[in-house]
């Protein structure tokens, strides 16, 4: 692929809030999580165990107090995201637009999430059963819809080009790089704001904990990272700084031997995404300084995922698990792993190791994920 | 600044609708535009008092899908999947040709698996966490629409669903287009699908967008939308990929336009300036005029807001020139993400045929809609050059041109994004 420029990003993650919060997280070995507010956890001790919240969100804080009440936590953590990269890449200044002949038409978003109307589906669900469905809120509904998120993120923030929803589970803000790709290749934008957004919900914990995931020791995260994707010449024209260029990706699926399993840990489909994304880039496997995964606990999916990389990159390389320190985040995980990879580019210590450890600098970095269901994406980022 | 890209086109199409199963069907119901709408079954709707809906009555999983697939499946992958046989089988391609890393699946959907979260929800508040069953949690997911196609037919490359709301078809389409453009595949299965749920259908209600009856679009008396369900898919292939195995060529996929309100989480711009920027850019990105479209598949909703902003692209893009239009949804009901993918088909039927299919009830034309509404009656027309219109919440908006074969010039990239700077009104952030 032509290589992109990264040229900010915004980051709210159970470390904190922006990328200032995240390197220096990063640079402690262990950092604090606060109480869980995000959802009623009484009847639920355990749940500060297993769940690692944004810590002090208040979106009043970014957005003012006005036209909140109807938005969901999604959307607030979206919105924030994106506010926080397009300050951060330079393109807005003060809340407007500041290059010329870079405005709301120019800049599009394609973010991705897996779970995203859970909240909504399940509050407004809650009033059907229990009461009636005619009683529902009308306000709400829309947050009911995948897409929802989105499109607040475009009213809020006044972006006007493409707005795209992508949904591939834990490969979606992976995804959207792939997918933005193809539209600055195609001459859709020239800025598109990219990665992803899950928050958390009792829902979305009590799943996990049916699914028995939490008992194998997953954080439960959430959060939101959305970066400013650029052609390498319109950010160089801007002057604009470049945290890191995209220089390939790759996705594969590969399907279960047999049908009788839904679930699949694919180490096959990570081993196509990893070639395939490297052949993208043009780098040799031997480049890579590190593999920044979407590994977030033991069992067959991180078997497979380490696997998988393996084989194309061998073991010698050292692997990342952003995840011990952010929590799972599904459909902004592989976000979260390229905020952490550009941290750690750009100079934090790198901790939260699956495999290994850095010695000098960090230069050019495979970010990884891999879905349930047979699905795997890799995106191979290098130091601007 | 242009650059040429590969023909994409259309060899297969399967459908799951209200009106018919499969292509000829489907068509032939359109055409003579017969009634999809009737009472719902599915769930009782009494209390809302609104009972009418383009459900797909009679579908069978089983008569489709393998004994594993339907335990795997809601009634949403089912339709996606059976949609997604008809297509396969309708083009003819190989199992073989269509195994391995150069074949995507792209699929929209606006809420995709809903009567499993239905059911997990259910169970969950009427019996408390330990009554979701595992099995079907790991059901739940729109993700899951694609990851079905992709198991049956071998898709190792790009597995992804597009959930655009009531835009998704367009969405999914217009991006698996561009993914053989962009020389990522060679072949994609994609469209979209959508089923009728009682929070859905109960939350169009509560927005007091529903007809209670009939959805009449462009009516002066519309009263509304009608909810719908089905699935429709089609198979995409680069030009090399289907001369190579002598593939039936029913359309090619022009260019398509994409813009965002940024307006309303609900309702279009009134001034429906990005409706407008997505029309000029599919047509433009098609390398052809306005003059040369002879026919638009609207969006036609019934809605008061839809019709009128959709009556004003048509007036901006067309000028004095009264291009034929049609709403299928007038048979069909809105089929919500499975909308526009299945009237994606319908315009390659229409190109196949010459045939505009009608809208039916039709009766009283609103001053604020002058257009020429293809009314009732199917009409016989030139059809070389087709555009398929779609909104959706979000503000999202999706126009994708179709095109007979050889009727387009060679397709350009352009650096467009001609959003004009919206007038009038603000942005409403709250939804209100």
């Amino acid at each position: 692929m032509t290589p992109r420029a990264i040229t900010g990003f915004g980051v709210l993650s159970a470390v904190g809030i922006g990328r200032e919060a995240l390197m220096a997280a990063l640079r402690q070995p262990a950092p604090k999580r606060g109480p869980v507010t995000a959802f009623d956890v009484t009847g639920y001790p355990d749940a500060a165990t297993h769940v690692a919240e944004v810590p002090d969100f208040d979106p009043t804080r970014f957005l003012g107090d006005k036209g909140l009440r109807s938005l969901d936590r999604q959307t607030k953590l979206l919105v924030v995201a994106a506010r926080l990269a397009l300050h951060d890449s330079g393109l807005k200044k003060d809340g407007a637009f500041v290059i010329p002949g870079i405005g709301p038409e120019q800049v599009g978003l394609c973010a991705s999430n897996a779970y995203g109307s859970l909240e909504a589906v399940v509050e407004l669900d809650r009033v059907a059963v229990l009461e009636e469905a005619r009683y529902i809120n009308p306000a709400k509904f829309p947050n009911t819809v995948a897409n929802s998120a989105s499109g607040y993120v475009s009213i809020w923030e006044d972006l006007r080009a493409l707005n795209v929803t992508v949904s591939d589970g834990n490969c979606g803000a992976l995804d959207t790089v792939t997918c933005a790709d193809v539209y600055l290749e195609t001459g859709r934008a020239p800025a598109i704001v990219v990665g992803g957004g899950e928050a958390l919900s009792e829902a979305l914990y009590v799943a996990s904990r049916r699914l028995g995931s939490l008992m194998e020791g997953t954080l439960l995260g959430e959060g939101a990272a959305l970066f400013v994707l650029e052609r390498v010449e319109s950010a160089k024209a801007r002057g604009a700084r470049v945290d890191a260029l995209v220089l390939g990706t790759g996705t594969a699926f590969e399907p279960p031997a047999n049908d009788g399993s839904l679930l699949h840990a694919s180490a096959t489909a990570m081993e196509s995404a990893v070639s395939s994304a490297l052949r993208d880039a043009g780098v040799a496997a031997s480049e890579v300084d590190l593999v920044v995964s979407g590994v977030s606990q033991s069992g067959v999916f991180a078997d497979a995922e380490l696997e998988g990389f393996t084989r194309v990159l061998g073991a010698g390389v050292p692997v990342a698990a952003p995840k011990q320190l952010l929590g799972e985040t599904f459909g902004a995980g592989g976000a979260m792993g390229m905020a952490t990879a550009i941290c750690w580019m750009d100079g934090a210590a790198c901790g939260a190791m699956a495999r290994g450890a850095v010695s000098g600098k960090v230069t050019t970095v495979v970010v990884t994920s891999l879905g349930y269901y047979g699905n795997a994406t890799a995106v191979v980022l290098r130091r601007a | 600044m242009s650059t040429p890209l590969p023909r994409v086109f259309i060899t297969g199409v399967g459908v799951v609708s209200p009106v018919g199963l499969g292509r000829v069907d489907f068509f032939r119901a359109l055409a003579e535009g017969k009634n999809g709408v009737a009472p719902i079954e599915s769930f009782d709707a009494t209390p809302l008092g609104r009972e009418m809906a383009g459900e797909v009555k009679g579908f069978r999983p089983q008569d489709h899908l393998s004994v594993a697939e339907v335990r795997h499946t809601g009634r949403c992958s089912a339709m996606t999947l059976a949609a997604a046989r008809m297509a396969v089988a309708d083009s003819g391609i190989s199992p073989e040709l269509l195994r391995g890393p150069r074949t995507a699946v792209v699929i929209g959907t606006t809420m995709g698996e809903a009567d499993v979260i239905a059911d997990l929800d259910h169970a969950w508040i009427k019996r408390g966490a330990s009554a979701m069953a595992r099995s079907v949690l790991v059901k739940y997911g729109s993700t899951l629409l694609s990851v079905h196609v992709a198991r049956a037919v071998g898709a190792q490359g790009m597995v992804l669903t597009l959930p655009g709301a009531c835009a998704a078809g367009n969405y999914a389409i217009g991006f698996a287009a561009d993914l053989i453009r962009a020389g990522k595949a060679d072949v994609v299965v994609t469209g979209a699908a959508e089923m009728i749920q009682e929070l859905q259908f109960s939350g169009f209600v509560r927005l007091a967008a529903m007809a209670p009856v009939r959805c009449q679009p462009f009516d002066l008396n519309r009263q509304g939308l009608i909810v719908g369900e089905g699935a429709g898919l089609v198979i995409l292939e680069s030009e090399a990929h289907a001369m190579k195995r002598g593939a039936r060529l029913d359309a090619e996929v022009g260019g398509y336009g994409l813009s965002c309100d940024g307006y309303h989480i609900t309702r279009p711009h009134p001034d429906a300036v990005g409706s407008i920027a997505a029309m000029r850019g599919a047509i433009e990105r098609s390398g052809i005029g306005p003059d040369d479209v002879d026919f638009v598949n609207a969006h036609g909703t019934g809605t008061r807001a839809n019709d009128a902003a959709e009556a004003k692209v048509m007036s901006d893009v067309f000028g004095a020139r009264r291009v034929p239009i049609s709403s299928v949804k007038s048979t069909l009901g809105h089929c919500m993400g499975a909308a526009s993918a299945l009237e994606a088909i319908a315009c390659v039927m229409t190109l196949e045929t010459g045939i505009y299919p009608p809208t039916v009830g039709y009766e009283t034309p609103d001053p604020e809609c002058d257009l020429d509404v293809v009314a009732n009656v199917a009409r016989k027309g030139k059809a070389d050059v087709l555009l398929n219109n779609s909104l959706a919440f979000g503000g999202y908006n999706s126009v994708v041109l179709f095109a007979r074969p050889g009727a387009l010039p060679v397709p350009v990239s352009i650096l467009t994004a001609s959003v004009g700077r919206l007038p009038g009104p603000q942005p409403s952030k709250s939804g209100a």
